[in-house]
C-alpha cells in the first residue's frame, strides 16, 4: 500500500518536532538530577512501587479519578479526550493490524487509516465491527470537545467559578486541539461518502454529504479535509511541548518518579521540572485560593506561578505573594506540590548567605525551671501570654515538671525566615535552639505553635526528644487521666490552622480535646480542605486590608455554624480570627484550663 | 580628661534636601502603608531581635525613610521575620514586607 500522500506531511513534521523535543527534555532532566534521586530511583526501579505507578497512570492520566472527585462533568470532560484518545490510537493501531497483518506500517498509516484503507474490501463482520467501534470512539471524544467549548462559555456548570487565563501559546495548542477531532469527523465522513466505508457516525454524516454535493465536489474536497486534519495534528503536535499539553505525556514520569521516592526540595533540584511542566492549567487550584475569593487577587494561584515559573517569567511579587496555606495543592488533580516549589523559587530569589549576621544569637538562654518536658512557646504564643498561663495552669494540674524555654523571649524557630527564602539564615536560628534544648536535656519538646511545631518535626535534627503540639500533648494527658475536665454543653466550632492540619496532618487530637470539655460543630470546608486566616506567616507582600477581608469571610463561615465560641490551636490564627469575628476566640489550652477540675492531681 | 562614665552625642542633623531620597521613595511606592507610621516604638518594643541584641526596627526604618541608608542593610540582617512587630503596629504596616524591601533595597550600601 502507497502511504507517500502529500496531505500527510504537516502530521509527520509535528511527530517529529514533538518526540525529538520531549525526548531532549527528558533525557535532559534525568540526566541533571542529582546522585540522591538516582540512587532512590535505583532502589525503587524493581518493587511494588512501579506497579503501582502503573496503576496511578491509568487511573489519573487516563481516567483522571481525581477530577472526577471534583466534579462529575469537568472529570468526563477529561477523561473523555484522555482516555478517548488513547483509546482511539489503540484501537487504530489493532484495526490497521487486523486488516494489514504485521507489516511494517508508518504512523500517518494508523492515524489515516480511514483514508488508506478506503479502496480495500469492507464487507467481513469483523471490519464492520472496528469500524462501529471507532466511530463510538470519536463520539465519545467528540463529546469531550463539546463540553470543552461549553466550559470556556459557562465554567460553572463543572463547578468552576474561574478558569485559567491562558498565554498566546496554549491558545494555539488549544484551538488545534479543538479542530483535531472535529475535522477528522469531517475528513472520514468524506471519504465514507465517496467509498462508502463509514460506521453510524462518519457514515451517518457521510449520506448527508454525498446527498448534497456531487462526486466531483466530494473528491476535490476530500484531499482538502485530510489536508485540514492532518494540519490540525501537525500544528498541535509543534505546539505541544511548549504549551500546557506537555502535561499530557509528563504526569507519566512524573508519577513514577514519585512512586520512586523522588520529591522536590527546600531548594531547586531537577525533578522541578517535572512538576512544572505536569500541570496542565486546568485551573482547579483557582477556587479554592482566598487571595482570589477574598482579596481579589489574580495573578499568583498555582496554575499562574507554575506557569510563570516554567516559562522563565517569574517575579518575586508573583513568588511571594502567597500564603502558602496549601488550599491548592491540596485539590491540585495532579498532586503537585506547589508549596515546595514555591519555597525553593523564594530561596532562589531571597536567599543569601548569613555571614555572621546572627552571630548575636550564639549563647542565647533565659530558659527557666527545669524538667524532662520542654515547652517552647514561639513567637507568636508570647504575643498570647493567655496562652501560655493556660498552658502553666494545665502543666501544673497534670503534676509536669516543666523546662520553659523561651518564657522571658528567645530565638526564633526559623520557619519565618525559612518560608521567606532565606534558608541559610534559618539554619542559625535552627543550631541555636537545637543547642538549647540538646543542652537541657529534654525527652519531650511540646508547642502550642504549628509553625513552630512545622519547623521542629521537619528541619531539625532532635534525635531522642519527641515532639508535641501542645493539642496532641493535652490529648495524651487525658487519654491517660492525668488531666480531668468538666464537660459542659457550650458548642464551639474548631478551626484548622493550615500549619497544623495540612502543614503536619494533625486534625484529629484538638478535636478529641475540644470533645472532652463541650460540644464540637464543624464548619463547612473544615479539615483539609479548611479556611486561611490570612495572617500566615508565609506571606511578606498582602496588606492589611487584605488580611482583615480573609479574617472576616473565616469568621463568617465559622459562624454558620452556630457556635457560641470559636476555637483554634495557633496563636497567630486567634489573633486573626478575633479581627474578622464577634464571637470569642479562645486557643484550645485556653478552653482546656478554663474546663479543669478540682478533683485533678495537683502537682507535688 | 577625667572619664565621669558619660558621653556627649555629637550633634546631628538630616538634611532632606541633600540627601538621597529615590531608594525611600521606591521603597514608599511598594509599601505605602509605610506613610502611615506614627513612630510610636511599638514594632521595636515587641521586637524579638531587639530583646537580645542592639537592633532598633523603627530607627532602622525611620532613618530609611529619611534617606540615611548607612548601615540600614546590616542592621536589618539582624531581623528573624518572626512577625510580632506585624500584629502589634498599631497602623497595620507590613513590617516583615518593609525588611525584606529595605534588604532588597540597600544591598549595596
Ligand atoms: S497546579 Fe494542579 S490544579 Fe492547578 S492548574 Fe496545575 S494541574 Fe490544575
Ligand atoms: S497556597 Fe493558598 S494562598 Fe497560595 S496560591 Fe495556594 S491557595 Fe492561594
Ligand atoms: S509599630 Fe508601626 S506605627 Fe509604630 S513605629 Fe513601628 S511601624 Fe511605625
Ligand atoms: S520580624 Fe524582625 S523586626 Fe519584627 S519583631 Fe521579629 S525580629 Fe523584630
Amino acid at each position: 500500500m502507497n502511504f507517500n500522500s502529500p496531505f500527510a506531511l504537516p502530521f509527520s513534521i509535528g511527530c517529529v518536532v514533538m518526540f525529538a523535543v520531549i525526548a531532549y527534555k527528558y533525557v535532559r532532566w534525568l540526566y541533571i538530577m542529582p546522585d540522591s534521586d538516582k540512587r532512590q530511583i535505583k532502589a525503587n526501579i524493581f518493587s511494588r512501587r512501579t506497579w503501582q505507578a502503573v496503576g496511578e497512570c491509568v487511573t489519573e492520566s487516563l481516567l483522571h479519578r481525581r477530577i472526577f472527585r471534583v466534579n462529575p462533568v469537568l472529570g468526563y470532560m477529561h477523561m473523555s479526550l484522555a482516555f478517548g484518545w488513547f483509546l482511539l490510537i489503540a484501537t487504530g493501531f489493532v484495526e490497521t493490524v487486523a486488516y494489514m497483518g504485521w507489516t511494517p506500517v508508518p504512523l500517518r498509516g494508523h492515524v489515516f487509516f480511514k483514508y488508506y484503507s478506503r479502496e480495500m474490501p469492507h464487507t467481513e463482520m469483523w471490519q464492520m465491527v472496528f469500524t462501529q467501534v471507532m466511530d463510538a470512539l470519536l463520539l465519545f471524544v467528540l463529546s469531550g470537545v463539546a463540553l470543552a467549548w461549553c466550559k470556556r462559555v459557562y465554567s460553572k456548570m463543572m463547578g468552576m467559578r474561574r478558569t485559567t487565563r491562558h498565554v498566546w501559546g496554549d491558545r494555539i495548542a488549544l484551538t488545534a486541539l479543538w479542530c483535531i477531532f472535529p475535522a477528522r469527523l469531517l475528513a472520514e465522513s468524506t471519504t465514507a461518502a465517496l467509498w462508502h466505508n463509514g460506521g453510524f457516525l462518519t457514515g451517518t454524516v457521510g449520506s448527508l454529504l454525498a446527498s448534497s454535493l456531487s462526486v466531483e465536489a466530494l473528491l476535490r474536497m476530500e484531499n482538502a479535509v485530510w489536508l485540514f486534519y492532518a494540519l490540525a495534528l501537525g500544528v498541535f503536535f509543534c505546539a505541544m511541548p511548549f504549551s500546557r499539553y506537555m502535561h499530557i505525556f509528563t504526569e507519566v514520569p512524573l508519577i513514577f518518579l514519585r512512586r520512586w521516592g523522588v520529591t522536590s526540595d527546600d531548594r531547586p533540584k531537577s525533578f522541578d521540572h517535572f512538576q512544572l511542566e505536569a500541570c496542565s492549567r486546568c485551573g482547579i487550584c483557582i477556587d479554592p485560593c482566598q487571595l482570589q475569593r477574598d482579596a481579589g487577587i489574580n495573578n499568583v494561584q498555582g496554575v499562574y506561578f507554575l506557569r510563570d515559573r516554567r516559562y522563565n517569567m517569574l517575579s518575586a511579587e508573583v513568588a511571594d505573594t502567597c500564603l502558602m496555606c496549601g488550599r491548592c495543592s491540596e485539590r491540585c488533580p495532579v498532586g503537585l506540590d506547589i508549596n515546595k516549589l514555591r519555597q525553593n523559587s523564594r530561596y532562589s530569589l531571597h536567599n543569601s548567605p548569613s555571614f555572621r549576621r546572627y552571630d548575636y544569637l550564639r549563647g542565647v538562654d533565659s530558659s527557666v525551671g527545669s524538667g524532662k518536658v520542654g515547652y517552647f512557646a514561639g513567637c507568636m504564643t508570647l504575643l498570647s501570654p493567655r496562652i501560655m498561663l493556660a498552658m502553666e495552669k494545665i502543666f501544673d494540674s497534670a503534676g509536669e515538671q516543666v523546662w520553659w524555654a523561651d518564657r522571658n523571649g528567645g530565638v526564633c524557630c526559623g520557619r519565618p525566615l525559612k518560608l521567606a527564602g532565606e534558608i541559610d539564615a534559618a539554619r542559625e536560628m535552627m543550631r541555636q535552639n537545637t543547642a538549647l534544648f540538646v543542652k537541657h536535656g529534654i525527652t519531650t519538646l511540646v508547642t502550642s505553635c504549628p509553625i513552630c511545631l512545622k519547623v521542629f518535626r521537619e528541619d531539625y535534627n532532635l534525635p531522642g526528644i519527641e515532639i508535641l503540639h501542645h493539642s496532641e500533648y493535652i490529648a495524651r494527658l487525658l487519654d491517660e487521666g492525668r488531666l480531668k475536665v468538666k464537660c459542659n454543653q457550650t458548642e464551639y466550632t474548631y478551626h484548622d490552622p493550615c500549619e497544623l492540619g495540612r502543614g503536619c496532618g494533625v486534625y484529629e487530637p484538638p478535636r478529641q480535646v475540644i470533645q472532652s470539655v463541650g460540644q464540637l460543630l464543624e464548619p463547612e470546608e473544615t479539615r483539609n480542605h479548611a479556611l486561611c486566616c490570612g495572617s500566615s506567616i508565609a506571606n511578606t507582600t498582602i496588606s492589611d486590608g487584605a488580611q482583615l477581608r480573609i479574617a472576616e469571610s473565616l469568621g463568617r463561615s465559622l459562624e454558620a455554624t452556630g457556635a457560641q465560641s470559636i476555637v483554634t490551636a495557633c496563636p497567630l490564627c486567634k489573633k486573626a480570627v478575633k479581627r474578622g469575628t464577634k464571637l470569642p476566640v479562645y486557643d484550645l489550652a485556653e478552653v482546656v484550663a478554663d474546663n479543669l477540675t478540682a478533683q485533678s492531681p495537683q502537682s507535688e | 580628661m577625667i572619664d565621669f562614665g558619660f558621653g556627649v552625642n555629637t550633634a546631628r542633623a538630616i538634611n532632606m534636601d541633600t540627601n538621597d531620597l529615590d531608594t525611600a521613595r521606591e521603597i514608599f511606592d511598594r509599601l505605602p502603608d509605610l506613610q502611615t507610621c506614627i513612630a510610636c516604638g511599638s514594632c521595636t518594643a515587641t521586637c524579638t531581635a531587639g530583646a537580645i541584641t542592639s537592633f532598633n526596627f523603627r530607627k532602622v526604618h525611620t532613618l530609611v525613610r529619611r534617606g540615611e541608608y548607612g548601615e540600614a542593610y546590616a542592621e536589618m540582617s539582624k531581623c528573624m521575620l518572626c512577625g510580632k512587630c506585624r500584629l502589634v503596629c498599631p497602623r497595620g504596616i507590613n513590617t516583615r514586607g518593609v525588611v525584606m524591601l529595605i534588604k532588597k533595597k540597600l544591598g549595596d550600601y
